[in-house]
């Protein structure tokens, strides 16, 4: 059939405005499903920090993260991505960051705009995940308002400003020190992470955790079973929180630096990151706890460079963190007396330093689309970055919190149970349950 | 109540309630972060009311 030049020409822009329109819904599709899998990290933190718990702090641990969760959202909409979006050179402020203002017209349905609501939703979940990794370890003696304003801190400012310096494809420490970090090893996991150190510092052991000549008491969690769930559960959000750290253009995949890379990249070393930290946590401690731990480990390991490695590597590269962060764990609790309930400081803050470090030295070379190729100088660099931005503010807001007394439950409240003392439910209300498993205060641990 | 920044959906971009006015938007920011702030030094009272009687 014989068409006329402009009937062609109707017919060909016809097709290049639907392959535009599909490739935008394509990009919508793809972050909000890696939105939703996200989701289960949080339903994995809530499940695995109720169970670390003693059965009389079970529901404060959960109600914690729940709190976290529900006030981060808005809070990341009001400066969050705001920040993100203005502090890639430093501390002045970018042109076009108005955009992220929660008064712009991006900020809201917008027919020209599919890319703002969806890229909200993503970070927001990351920004909860930062959270999450600090409240495991502040369990069973901080104050939920206290914790609920480190948690905004942290995942509304924080981790954001990080993420805006170096998980970003102007950010500083990329354009100035070549930093590649795909999967947001420095920016979630080491900020989190020392964050945390920073409040742990000033929040204290639990009552009972440590004997007077210096000795360690272990405070079991009275539900490992959920604790091992909840952690798979993370594992499982990972591969939405991974493949949230990819960007869709339609015509390819490539990382948030804007070099190419492809999804079998990342499904190649997310797998055996995971394998490697596993085998290798399950190697040092036959503990089915630090196990599941080290399936994280595993992948804050390798994920600088997902996109990469050798997967056979990955593997090695998260064995070795593997078998590592569980020490360094027992180091922070031997020698420097430091209660990190869920040993989140080893996995995600040093795991995090493992993975810029590891990256450095394997991965060197490597071209940048904008600045440097990647180096060890570099990613050493910016891995101490991460650590001085996640401690000093964890540590002078947690101080200033200890100073006005919102930091920690009182000692009375912190040995009946913060269950009972805060929380109007029951975790176990009518079950036959051994002592240990209720609120009895005449259940303690051995040096209360 | 007229929130409606648009009077037709031809060539219409963002569209949502008090889009066309930048001023009541960041009132309504305002009072959702005084909500959060209320809520949390709420949550602070409880917990102190709640640890007395430990």
């Amino acid at each position: 059939m014989e068409q006329s030049v402009p009937e062609l020409m109707a017919r060909l822009d016809s097709l290049e405005s639907s392959l535009a329109m599909a490739t935008t819904i394509n990009s919508e599709v793809f972050y909000w499903w890696c939105t939703a899998l996200m989701l289960a990290i949080h339903a994995g933190f809530l499940a695995y920090e109720m169970g670390a718990s003693r059965a009389k702090n079970a529901l404060a641990s959960g109600m914690k993260n729940l709190i976290a969760f529900a006030f981060l959202i808005p809070a990341f909409y009001y400066v969050g991505w705001w920040i993100y979006l203005a502090f890639p050179a430093g501390l002045s402020i970018a042109d076009g960051s108005e955009a992220g203002l929660p008064w712009s017209t991006n900020m809201g349905p917008n027919l020209t705009d599919n890319a703002s609501g969806i890229f909200y939703a993503a970070f927001t979940l990351f920004a909860a995940t930062t959270a999450s990794i600090m409240s495991g370890s502040v369990i069973e003696r901080i104050r939920i308002s206290g914790f609920t304003i480190l948690a905004l801190v942290l995942g509304a400012v924080v981790w954001i400003l990080g993420a805006s310096w170096g998980w970003h494809p102007d950010g500083w420490l990329t354009t100035e020190w070549g930093l590649h970090d795909v999967g947001a090893a420095g920016c979630v996991h080491t900020v989190a992470g020392f964050f945390t150190l920073g409040v742990l510092i000033n929040l204290g052991p639990r009552i009972g955790r440590f004997n007077s000549d210096g000795t360690v008491n272990n405070i079991d969690g009275h539900n490992m079973p959920m604790s091992l769930i909840g952690l798979m559960l993370i594992v499982m959000g990972f591969f939405g929180f991974l493949g949230g750290c990819i960007i869709y253009t339609g015509d390819m995949w490539t990382t948030i630096y804007n070099t190419p890379t492809t999804l079998s990249a990342f499904a190649f070393n997310t797998l055996m990151g995971v394998a490697g930290g596993m085998i290798g946590a399950y190697l040092v401690t036959r503990d089915p706890f630090w196990m599941m731990s080290g399936a994280l480990i595993g992948v804050i390991s390798s994920a600088p460079a997902l996109d990469l490695y050798y997967p056979g590597f990955a593997f090695l590269v998260s064995f070795a963190g593997g078998c590592i962060m569980p020490k360094l764990n027992d180091i922070l609790v031997g020698k420097f007396k430091i209660d990190d309930a869920v040993g989140a400081v080893a996995v995600h803050g040093f795991g995090g330093v493992w993975g810029l470090i590891a990256s450095g030295i394997f991965a060197s070379g490597y071209p940048n689309i904008a600045g440097p190729e990647i180096s060890f100088v570099g990613q050493l660099s910016s891995a101490v970055v991460f650590m001085i931005l996640g401690f000093a503010p964890g540590y002078a807001l947690s101080y200033a919190l200890k100073v006005v007394g919102l930091l920690r439950v009182t000692e009375g409240a912190e040995i009946a149970g913060l269950d009972k003392a805060e929380v109007p439910a029951s975790a176990y209300p009518e079950s036959s349950v051994p002592a240990a498993f209720t609120n009895d205060p005449t259940s303690p641990t051995p040096a209360e | 109540m007229n929130t409606a920044p648009i009077t037709t959906w031809e060539g219409a971009e963002a569209y949502f309630t008090f889009a066309d006015k930048p001023v009541i938007l960041g009132l309504v920011t305002l009072v959702g972060i005084a909500v959060c702030v209320y809520t949390i030094a709420s949550m602070a009272i409880h917990e102190n009311k709640a640890y007395k009687n430990m």
